[in-house]
Order: C-alpha cells, then sequence, then structure tokens
C-alpha cells in the first residue's frame, strides 16, 4: 500500500475544534433511519391499498385479462324445396380485421403498412378504422378492415397474421342461392348486423360480426336456421396468442329448412308471369294448396338476384336496385295492395247468400247501368254503369258473367225497387271475414295490411260521409278497397276448403343435416270463413260457369275442371284513349270437385279476362297435366269499361235480356261513379260498341278524378 | 493496510443482506423469464445475474481492501471520468426504450450513470470534507449543487428522470451530512418548490410530460404508454396479501408485463408473492440501509461518513423510486431495483458501494457502541 502513502497523500482533516459534533452525527443518522421508515411506510400504505383493499377489483381485471371467451359460429341451415332439391349452399367469404388490444406498443406502423400492401387501403385509413373499431365496440373486438378480399389476399394475411399480433383474418359464412333470381323474394337474404339489431339482439348472444337473416325465409326463420353458437374460454398471452382451452361448448349447427315451395311448379309460374305480364310494371303470381295453406309457388316480377346480397353491396348499387323500376325488392305478392277488381265480387257474392240478400234464383237485369238519385237533389242523377247490357242474370250468371249490375244491387240494393243489399257494414264485414284488412300471417316479412273501407274510416280519412255510390264501387271491387294477391288467393282457399281461413305459408318443416324431420312448422287455421259451406258451394258453381262460358273462360284446360274469377280493376289516371289503365286479376281454383289447389295471378297492367285467366290456365295446366303447352288462342274478352264522352251513343240503353253475343263481356267494370249529373231521362249510357274493346271502366269525371287520386294516396 | 484489528470491525449483516437479496431477486428474475426460458440453460438471465453477483462480490472486497481515502485522493479526476462517460454516452451509447444508456465494452453493456453515481458520491465526499469549516459558506453550498448538478443534468437529457433525481436526493443527504445550515437547504428546496410549475410547464419535454399524462391517466393510451402502467398495477392488486405462488402470477406469465425482469420486477413479486413478499423485501433493504447509516455514523472521518451517507441515500431513493414506479405513485421513470433487478452494471456497483461501506468499517478507530 505504498503507493498511497508519502507526502501527497491526502487524509480529510478533522476539524481543529475538536468538536466532531458528534450530537448532530448521531441526529443525522436518526433522522435517515426515520426518513427510511417513513418512505418505505409511503409504499407499504399504498402496497395495502392496492392489494387489499382494492385487491378484488384486480384480480377481476387479471382474469379479463387473460382469460378471452371465443365464439365458434355454427354453420346456417340450408334450405330445400319441397321435393329436396338443395337452393342455398354455405359458402365463405374472407374479412380482414384487426383486434386493437392485441397490437403491439409499438410496430403498429410496420403493420399497417404490411397490411396495407395486401389490401391496398392506405395506412391512415386502417388506423382511422381501428380507432372507430375501439370507440364503438371497445379494443377486444376485431374491428373489421375490408370484407370480401379474395381467398389469395387472404391467404397472404394468413401468413402474415402470427408476426403482426392482433391482425385476424375472419372468415364468415356467406350463403350461395342456386336458383338465382327465381327465388328470391322467398329465400330473402342475409348481411352484417346492424348497429340496431345488435343492440336488440345482443342477449340473445348475437356478435357485432355476426350476419343474420334480412329478407324472405332466412329473415322469418333466422332462429333455426342460425342454430347456437358455441363459444370457448381460452387463456392467452399478451399477444392475444392461444396457451390453451379451459372449456368449450360445441355450437349446435342451424336447422335445414324446407320450403312448401315446389321449384319445378315455381319456374313454371315464372315463366308464365313473364309471358303475360305485357308492359307491367310488376305482376305476381301464387299457387297455394287449398287443404293445407302450403304455398307452391310465389313468382313476384320484377326479381332480382339475392346473391348481391353475398357481397358486400355499395349503397348506390343498393340504391339503385331500391328504385329501379317496378321496386324489384319488393315481393308484389304480400307487399303491395290493389284495387281487387271483380274478384271481390266473389266475397260480395258470399255475404249476399249467406246474408239472405240473394238466393241462387235471385234474378236482376242489367240494362248496362244502374242510376242514383242525389240524396238531396233528385233531379241529380248518378249513373253506375255495367260493363255492357248483360239482361236477366240469376246468381250464377251474375258471377259468372261479372255483371256489375248485379253486384250493384247486392251491395248497396236499390231503394226505389225495394231491394234491399248488404250495405257497407255488411260488406266489409265480410271481406274482414275473409281476410281483407289484416296481414295473412304468411312466414315472410313485409306484408301490407291491405284496406277494408267503411264509413267510419272515410269519415276519419277523407272527412265526407259514405254514400250508395261507395257501396257500389266497394261492391265491385272498386273504390277504395285494396287487397293483396295473396289476401285474394287465402280468401278464394277458404271459399273452397270447406270454409277454413288457413294461413298461408311457405316452410314445411325443419330437418336435421341428416335429413330427419325435425318438426313440421304448424300453422294454425285463422278460423272458419263466415259463410257457411253450403253457400259456398253455390259461388263455387257461379265460378266454373265463369270458366265455362262466363267472362274467365280463357282459364279453361284439358281434364281438369277449373273454376276461377276475373277481375279488370281500373287504377291511376285517364289515358289519351279517355280509359283508365287496368290491373288483370284472376282467382281460382282446381278441380272443381275436389279442389286442391288455388291460384291468383296480377298483372299490373292487362285485362282478367285476357290476360290473368289464360295466365292461370297455364298453371293449371301445368300443375295437373304436366304441360308446358302455350295457351290455346285466346278467345277475346271484351275489356270492360264505356269509353266516356264521344262515345256514348245516344240510343236509348237496350233493354237487352241477353248480352250481345259479339260482345263478349269480362266486366269488371269498375270502378267509380260516374258522378256527372244526367238529366232524370235515362241517359245515353256507355255502351260498349260492339267489337270495340271492351268495356271495362266508366268514364271518369272531375269527382272521380279525386277518388282515384285518394285511391292513390291509399 | 488493513491491520489485524479493523478485520474485527467488518459488518457481516451487511454482505449476507446483500446476498439474501441476490437471492430474492434470482428466484424472481428466474420465474419471470420462465416464459421466454423454459429451461436453465447458460444464457440463462438468471445465471448471468449470478455471474454478475460473484463478480460483485469480489469487486467488493477488493474495494474494501483498498484504504477509501485512497478513492479520495484521485477524487478530480474520478469526477471527470464520471462527467466524461455521462457526456460520451450521450454521442456514442446505445439506446433501449427511448432512452441513450448504454456503453458496450467487451460485450458488456455498462450503464453509464450507474458508474458515474458512486463516482460523484466520492468526488462530492472529498469537496465537502475538504471544507467541512467553510460548510456556512454558500459558496461552499453552491459549488457543491453544480458538482451534483451538471451528471444530474446530463442523465437528465438521456433521459433519465429517476437517476437525476437519485444524484439530487443523494446531494442533499450529503451536503446535510456535512453540516450545511438548515435555512440554505430550505432556501432551495423552497426555490424548487416555486420553480416546480414553470419547469413542467417549459422545462419538460413532450416525452417527460407524455409520461406525466399516462402516470395521471393510465387509460389515456391504454395500448401504448399507458399499458405497461395499467399492467403492473393490475399485477400487483391483484397479488393480493398473500400472492399468487411463484410461477403462478398470470400477469406476469402470460407475458402482460414488459421489463419484468428490470424496471418491473417488483410488479413480479407483488403479484406472485403479495403484500407479505413485499414487506420481506422492505424489511431486507430497511436493515441494509440502518446497516449503511450505522457505517456513517462509525466512520473515523468525514470523507468516510459522507460516503457512507452517499450511498445509503442513493440505495434508498432507487429502491423507492422503483417501488413507487411499480404502484403507480409517480409516474414512469425507468430505475433498476438495487440488488434485485437483472442488470449487471447496476449489482456491481451495488456490490462496490458495499465495499465502500465495509471499508469505512474497517478502518474506523472508535470504540464501538
Amino acid at each position: 500500500m505504498s503507493m498511497f502513502e508519502g507526502r501527497r497523500r491526502w487524509r480529510a482533516k478533522e476539524p481543529k475544534k475538536n468538536q466532531p459534533a458528534s450530537r448532530r452525527i448521531s441526529t443525522m443518522a436518526a433522522a435517515m433511519r426515520a426518513l427510511v421508515i417513513l418512505m418505505f411506510g409511503i409504499l407499504i400504505v399504498q402496497l395495502i391499498n392496492m392489494q387489499v383493499i382494492r385487491g378484488e377489483e384486480f384480480q377481476e381485471q387479471a382474469e379479463i385479462n387473460a382469460l378471452r371467451e371465443i365464439p365458434i359460429p355454427a354453420a346456417r341451415g340450408l334450405i330445400y324445396d319441397r321435393n329436396g332439391k338443395l337452393l342455398v349452399q354455405n359458402a365463405a367469404r374472407f374479412s380482414v380485421a384487426i383486434m386493437p388490444g392485441d397490437m403491439p406498443e409499438d410496430g403498429q406502423q410496420g403493420m399497417y403498412r404490411a397490411v396495407s400492401e395486401a389490401i391496398g387501403m392506405p395506412p391512415e385509413e386502417i388506423g382511422a378504422k381501428i380507432e372507430e373499431g375501439i370507440e364503438n365496440q371497445g379494443e377486444f373486438s376485431p374491428a373489421i378492415l375490408k370484407r370480401d378480399i379474395d381467398r389469395d389476399t387472404a391467404l397472404v394475411l394468413m401468413e402474415l397474421a402470427p408476426h403482426y399480433p392482433g391482425l385476424q383474418v375472419i372468415v364468415e359464412p356467406s350463403r350461395t342461392y342456386l336458383t338465382g333470381d327465381l327465388l328470391s323474394h322467398v329465400l330473402g337474404y342475409t348481411g352484417p348486423i346492424s348497429a340496431e339489431e345488435h343492440a336488440e339482439l345482443e342477449s340473445q348472444g348475437y356478435l357485432v360480426q355476426d350476419f343474420l337473416g334480412k329478407a324472405g325465409v332466412e329473415y322469418t326463420y333466422e332462429e333455426a336456421l342460425r342454430g347456437k353458437p358455441g363459444k370457448k374460454l381460452i387463456e392467452v398471452d399478451a399477444l392475444g396468442q392461444e396457451l390453451s382451452v379451459l372449456s368449450e361448448r360445441r355450437p349446435i349447427d342451424g336447422s335445414n329448412v324446407v320450403l312448401s315451395i315446389d321449384l319445378d311448379l315455381q319456374q313454371r309460374v315464372a315463366e308464365v308471369l313473364k309471358e303475360f305480364s305485357g308492359d307491367s310494371l310488376n305482376a305476381g303470381a301464387a299457387v297455394m294448396d287449398v287443404k293445407t295453406g302450403e304455398v307452391l309457388a310465389m313468382v313476384s316480377l320484377p326479381t332480382y338476384d339475392n346473391n348481391v346480397f353475398g357481397k358486400s353491396i355499395s349503397s348506390e348499387e343498393l340504391a339503385a336496385l331500391v328504385d329501379a323500376p317496378g321496386k324489384p325488392l319488393v315481393n308484389h305478392v304480400i307487399a303491395e295492395r290493389y284495387p281487387p277488381g271483380s274478384t271481390f265480387k266473389t266475397i260480395v257474392g258470399a255475404a249476399a247468400l249467406q246474408e239472405g240478400v240473394a238466393t241462387a234464383g235471385t234474378t236482376i237485369t242489367s240494362r248496362g247501368y244502374i242510376t242514383v238519385e242525389n240524396e238531396f237533389d233528385p233531379n241529380v242523377v248518378y249513373i253506375y254503369p255495367d260493363w255492357a247490357p248483360l239482361g236477366t242474370l240469376d246468381f250464377y250468371g251474375g258471377v259468372a258473367m261479372s255483371s256489375n249490375v248485379y253486384f250493384y244491387y247486392l251491395a248497396g240494393g236499390k231503394a226505389d225497387e225495394g231491394f234491399r243489399g248488404l250495405g257497407e257494414e255488411k260488406v266489409a264485414q265480410y271481406a274482414r271475414g275473409f281476410g281483407l284488412g289484416a296481414p295473412t300471417g304468411i312466414d315472410l316479412p313485409g306484408e301490407s295490411e291491405g284496406l277494408v273501407p267503411d264509413a267510419e274510416w272515410k269519415n276519419e280519412t277523407i272527412g265526407e260521409p259514405w254514400t250508395v255510390g261507395d257501396t257500389y264501387n266497394f261492391g265491385i271491387g272498386q273504390g277504395y278497397v285494396a287487397a293483396t294477391p295473396m289476401q285474394m288467393l287465402t280468401a278464394v282457399t277458404s271459399m273452397v276448403n270447406g270454409g277454413r281461413m288457413v294461413t298461408p305459408h311457405v316452410v314445411k318443416e325443419y330437418q336435421d343435416s341428416m335429413g330427419n324431420v325435425l318438426e313440421a312448422v304448424p300453422f294454425e287455421d285463422r278460423g272458419a270463413a263466415p259463410v257457411e259451406p253450403g253457400y259456398l258451394d253455390i259461388l263455387k258453381a257461379g265460378m266454373r260457369q265463369s270458366v265455362t262460358s262466363g267472362v274467365a273462360r280463357n282459364a279453361a284446360i284439358q281434364n281438369v275442371a277449373v273454376a276461377g274469377k276475373t277481375g279488370t280493376a281500373e287504377f291511376g289516371e285517364i289515358q289519351w284513349n279517355g280509359k283508365y289503365p287496368t290491373h288483370g286479376w284472376f282467382a281460382g281454383f282446381a278441380p272443381y270437385d275436389d279442389p286442391q289447389i288455388a291460384v291468383v295471378v296480377f298483372l299490373e297492367r292487362g285485362s282478367g279476362g285476357n290476360d290473368a285467366a289464360p295466365a292461370a290456365g297455364r298453371i293449371f295446366d301445368f300443375y295437373f297435366n304436366g304441360s308446358r303447352a302455350p295457351a290455346p288462342k285466346i278467345d277475346p274478352i271484351p275489356t270492360p269499361g264505356p269509353v266516356p264522352g264521344a262515345e256514348i251513343s245516344d240510343e236509348p240503353p237496350p233493354a237487352t235480356d241477353a248480352p250481345a253475343p259479339a260482345v263478349t263481356p269480362d266486366p269488371v267494370p269498375a270502378s267509380v261513379p260516374t258522378a256527372v249529373p244526367i238529366p232524370v231521362t235515362p241517359a245515353p249510357t256507355p255502351e260498349p260498341p260492339p267489337d270495340t274493346p271492351p268495356p271495362e271502366t266508366p268514364p271518369p269525371s272531375p269527382q272521380t278524378m279525386r277518388l282515384r287520386r285518394m285511391e292513390q294516396v291509399l | 493496510v488493513i491491520e489485524r484489528r479493523g478485520v474485527r470491525h467488518f459488518d457481516p449483516l451487511i454482505i449476507l443482506l446483500a446476498l439474501a437479496l441476490v437471492a430474492y431477486g434470482l428466484l424472481l428474475i428466474y420465474s419471470a423469464s420462465l416464459s421466454a426460458y423454459p429451461e436453465i440453460t447458460a444464457g440463462h438471465p438468471m445465471i448471468r445475474q449470478l455471474v454478475y453477483a460473484f463478480m460483485g462480490l469480489g469487486a467488493m472486497v477488493a474495494v474494501a481492501w483498498l484504504d477509501y481515502r485512497a478513492y479520495g485522493q484521485f477524487a478530480p479526476l474520478l469526477y471527470v471520468v464520471a462527467v466524461g462517460m455521462l457526456f460520451a454516452v450521450l454521442f456514442v451509447g446505445d439506446s433501449a426504450y427511448g432512452s441513450t444508456r448504454w456503453f458496450t465494452f467487451a460485450g458488456q453493456q455498462i450503464q453509464a450513470s450507474e458508474v458515474a453515481k458512486i463516482l460523484v458520491i466520492i468526488s462530492l465526499a472529498r469537496y465537502l470534507a475538504d471544507r467541512q469549516t467553510q460548510m456556512r459558506d454558500p459558496r461552499v453550498f453552491v459549488i457543491s449543487l453544480v458538482m451534483a448538478a451538471v451528471p444530474a443534468v446530463l442523465v437528465l437529457i438521456e433521459p433519465d428522470m429517476g437517476t437525476a433525481l437519485v444524484f439530487g436526493a443523494v446531494w442533499l443527504g450529503m451536503v446535510a451530512m456535512a453540516g450545511a445550515p438548515p435555512r440554505f437547504i430550505a432556501i432551495l428546496l423552497g426555490l424548487t418548490v416555486a420553480l416546480l410549475p414553470f419547469v413542467m410547464l417549459f422545462g419538460m419535454n413532450d416525452y417527460q410530460l407524455d409520461r406525466f399524462r399516462l402516470w395521471v391517466d393510465p387509460n389515456s393510451d391504454p395500448l401504448g404508454g399507458g399499458f405497461n402502467i395499467r399492467q403492473a398495477e393490475i399485477g400487483i392488486g391483484s397479488g393480493g396479501v398473500f400472492g399468487k405462488g411463484l410461477t403462478e402470477g398470470s400477469q406476469t406469465q402470460l407475458d402482460f408485463l414488459q421489463t419484468s425482469t428490470t424496471d418491473y420486477i417488483f410488479s413480479v413479486l407483488g403479484e406472485e408473492l403479495g403484500l407479505l413478499g413485499a414487506v420481506v423485501l422492505l424489511t431486507l433493504f430497511a436493515l441494509l440501509l440502518f446497516r449503511g447509516i450505522r457505517a456513517a455514523t462509525l466512520a473515523q472521518d468525514q470523507f468516510g461518513r459522507l460516503i457512507a451517507t452517499g450511498i445509503v441515500v442513493m440505495i434508498l431513493f432507487q429502491v423507492f423510486i422503483n417501488i413507487a414506479v411499480n404502484i403507480r405513485l409517480v409516474p414512469v421513470t425507468g430505475i433498476p431495483l438495487p440488488f434485485i433487478s437483472q442488470g449487471g452494471s447496476s449489482l456491481l456497483m451495488m456490490f462496490i458501494a458495499l465495499g465502500l461501506l465495509e471499508g469505512i468499517l474497517i478502518r474506523h478507530k472508535r470504540i464501538e457502541f
């Protein structure tokens, strides 16, 4: 140690006054000990606060940290037609997502760049989507960056995922509809759950990334198709990597759904409807098993391909589809209501028989019109036209020839002749009894209620009192009354199946994945039709006569007795030729003796006798005879509707007993009162010049015009 | 240099306590690195720490062997070396976690500030010991302050707020022990408190402001800077009184804690060994510090007394700041837990500090009391 010795050796000098201040030193030492105790005391107080007082709270957080509940989606059920033909398949669609809570503290930019390169989305946008995701769902729900990436990109991203904690490729189920646009309105489609839906359905275990049925059977039978998602509880590390599975509940796959739809029939109905729809904006047809209410075919035109909803559809594309002419997304069979025209006479006729207003033998003479005096001024007389002077008709003839006058009497009566009609209230009551004015309860979303007017309704809605003229229009299915094709179909069904109001449905049963029937879907009848079977038989005979020799004769086919009722209902604005455009209707059934199916055809523009009836004939022909033969030459049925003004003949109305042979009537004249005050002298009634295009509609007047507008509004 | 009677004054408790702390630390390092090192191999952090501990013991003996007054002889040189190191590390040092603190020397990373702390303590002790009769002179007070402030500011630039605070605390403890008038100290503390708001407003850079903000509310950036604050809190809090058991802590074992063998090793202890484990740790530290304070009172001269004081204050503040960061009493600042945190420089310098204490004890001439 000599190197430290010598003259330069330094030593701390003690103070000259030998006053080591030993007291101060021991004070300092005591102070330092106190400081140690104080500072460690502070630490211990905080530790007690955290570990004892708030210990449980932190324990919970530690568990949340390390345990994750991972949903295991269930495979969505498949859908078959009634003969076991597969209609929809499950497919996969890939989406890229990031779980914000698993992202590393550093290196997020590198991750964004890598993902950005793969999917071609700028890194800033990725960052923004993640921020948005955290805000909406918290940091432990994946934020979807892009949906529908192709399989190759998905594979690239799957390889990247292990290197970038939080990056996920989500494989989502998608639906491929094998029948394209043929069954879109029935099947509907699925789509990602919306924020509102999620808020409502969260308690049922729906997750923000789930898909669910948005329309059609996919919507109505969501619960059965969805199955029950499973889940597993896993332990994860801070990078979100799965370490172990603590518990697992396997998913229960969705049930398969078997439709009552017969795919072949559906195909044929679609062909037929296209063929006969002419320049209609839309059209609808449906076939029902009258005993069960099973819908065997349901076609609404125009249609759309529901596969477009299997990809992410842009709001522009969607808007274009929604606004397309004819509203392809709307199922016109159930979702839109139209004036039913003369098909409504079936209801009025049945009601009149039940109420004793008429019997099978009640004869009424149609001179081509009916007049009604103004309540306050007898000099003002309104004329309600028939589509032709049809002469004296009994009940069968009234139905078969679709005489407006016959049904004016039944509905509104004829006070000056002492004929008591049903009156507005009864007509409305029976219309409701046959299911109009309320949803049929079909297992598809978006059904319209239709409209059954009455005096109270008119007073409240229009602010005018109900008139006899309103009852006349009501009696022939014009004016305010409106129904969906499905409502007319179920009404006719109940008339021919012994008086049971069936609930229409498109699904027959559920099956498991092995094809075992799990359960038939129960649909209870909505009660009994308001008319006794004996009276309904009279009505059916009238409908049969309509096809054999009346205005529905274009619906006749070989081998099978078809019965039915046509309708040609005016709507909209008067056209250049002084007529109103008309809807063409047919509602009927077959075979007459033992009804099996009922058919409704609705054409937005067309005639009941010349378009809808032959279309229905093709459908019956296919169903019973398996025939795809085109319609035989159509026997022209004059479309009713006297042309206004100019064509009014000067001659007094012919009081013929029978319709002019040349003029084959299909009645369905329709609607609105000719509210033209006319001289008391029987005025020239509109009468269709022979061979002219059939009369169907009475000429509108200013008042009519207003009513029509109302009708549209309603 | 060691006289035979001097050996009697050697304090075995200091060594035993230090070894107990190192052993405690090894257990925690083992648990914290279990997920990364399922098996113990040559490169296992625990093994490396053990090697440094042996090296530290050797260094301790060597430092104690030499007469500590010899270090005083070279004090000016030591001070220049300390400041030079801190200055140089800013330019040639390695960075980690946003801070430049390390030299790479012979394949080993050396944390400059760890070495500088001891050197500055020796230099300050020498300066204050030389002027023990002039302690009422404000110039002595100010010059000593500048001596501590220069390395503190350099460390602050790295940035390493925690170590800078340790420099401040060490200086304060040493001038107090040296006999600086209490009013000087009071004036300085008053000034500091008065200036603090301005320093925070204008003197702190974004990095420090961020850390302050995260301390107040870690959830403001739960995935970024706030992540570790929250995870440490959750880990310690969930440990409860008895802890989840060594190697059983989910926060530790599932890697929710970052730097769990170094700055956040206390969180491992808090989670797995609970409040009891923490009390044991603090008791060990308290006993060690009391032995250090004893050394200060026994020192034969002012120089030794001041060195012992500096070392005690240094260890006390490092322990306090490290744990306080873990339990969210103060904003985040990276500072190792003495004897416990994995890290060669820190462990070596701690043993060297204990060597100084032993050297002071061996050479005291008073009668023990």
